[in-house]
């Protein structure tokens, strides 16, 4: 097992000295992945790609499962590209909502890579999308280390996860630019505060774009498009047509 | 633990730009790593002791830190 204290201010982890030859580097340690990276988001040409990042269980396809529905029938395409550990659980969620799904299958990899997501685009029916989704691995840590060649990060965060992790978890809220505070619906069975929340993830990244959301179908929602998700959608539509405009430039 | 996957990435990184050319031995790598990259240091320095590949074996990291959330590769010392 890994003893945490072994590093403090971490100078150096290993039994070897600086003995040998010094050869400058100073290079990105993430330039294999980056590389291809770049070939991906040359692929997205001018759909719009967000990836979603979060813990598991916040509620990720459940939020694609009320978006997609509202982009749809403003006639927008839309196509996801599912990361998990196991299993194909996702995309038969996906699916059923009648858009191109791809199911990447990590087998006990954290994270998805942009070598990943460059083989799904192979096999993804992308070239009429406006958007594309990728939802992330659940995990807060390792994913966000992996540029896929995506215009933006998304973080979802469920209420249930605590006020305070956005400081537990920093890397994730400071590299995206929009965070999700998700399961609004539960409030009233918790003690979390949202303000909190928001204050924690603002003081990691003061420019993080926040929507507050509710996934659940049941009657006491009134069967209306909750605000937050009305609002991502709008948020997403700008974003749609700031990359077409863009790329057409 | 993406570490792993970060040590072969840097490896791959090291490789693709001839800095392991004619390389027997890597006795360590000086890293320049964000508080916001989402690494552990430790972490990678045990994916490193596991790498299968024995250029890297023994191999000692050290660190320096940033601000941002980039993981740099400095310099490397080689046989």
């Amino acid at each position: 097992m890994l003893n945490s204290n072994r590093i403090n201010r971490g100078s150096k982890v290993g039994s070897a000295g600086r003995s040998g030859r010094s050869l400058s580097v100073q290079r990105n340690a993430m330039e294999s992945n980056d590389v291809i990276a770049k070939k991906n988001k040359a692929v997205f040409g001018r759909t719009f790609v967000i990836n979603f990042l979060s813990s598991p269980g916040s509620g990720k396809t459940s939020l694609l499962e009320s978006i997609v529905p509202v982009l749809k029938s403003e006639g927008f395409k839309a196509a996801v590209i599912e990361g998990d550990v196991e299993t194909d659980l996702d995309k038969k969620r996906i699916d059923a909502l009648g858009i191109p799904a791809y199911q990447i299958i990590t087998n006990g990899t954290c994270h998805l890579d942009a070598k990943m997501v460059s083989v799904s685009l192979d096999k993804l029916d992308i070239k009429d999308a406006d958007v594309i989704f990728i939802e992330n691995v659940g995990n807060l840590v390792c994913p966000t280390s992996f540029n896929l060649g995506e215009d933006m990060k998304a973080v979802v965060l469920s209420v249930t996860e605590g006020d305070d992790k956005p400081l537990k978890y920093p890397a994730a809220f400071y590299k995206s630019e929009a965070m999700v505070i998700n399961k609004t619906d539960l409030l009233p069975a918790l003690d979390s505060d949202i303000a909190k929340i928001k204050e924690n993830a603002l003081s990691i990244n003061n420019g993080l774009i926040i929507f507050e959301t509710s996934c659940k179908k049941k009657a006491d929602c009134g069967g209306a498009v909750n605000k937050g998700i009305a609002d991502m959608v709008s948020f997403i539509k700008e974003k749609i047509k700031l990359k077409a405009g863009e790329f057409k430039k | 633990m993406h570490e792993f996957s970060i040590a072969l990435e840097i490896v791959d990184t090291l490789e693709e730009n001839g800095y392991l050319d004619g390389v027997n031995k890597v006795n360590s790598v000086r890293l320049n790593i964000g508080k916001y990259s989402g690494i552990d240091k430790n972490y990678l320095g045990f994916a490193f002791q596991n790498l299968d590949d024995e250029r890297f074996k023994g191999v000692s990291l050290e660190f320096v830190s940033n601000d941002s959330d980039e993981i740099k590769i400095e310099e490397i010392m080689v046989d």
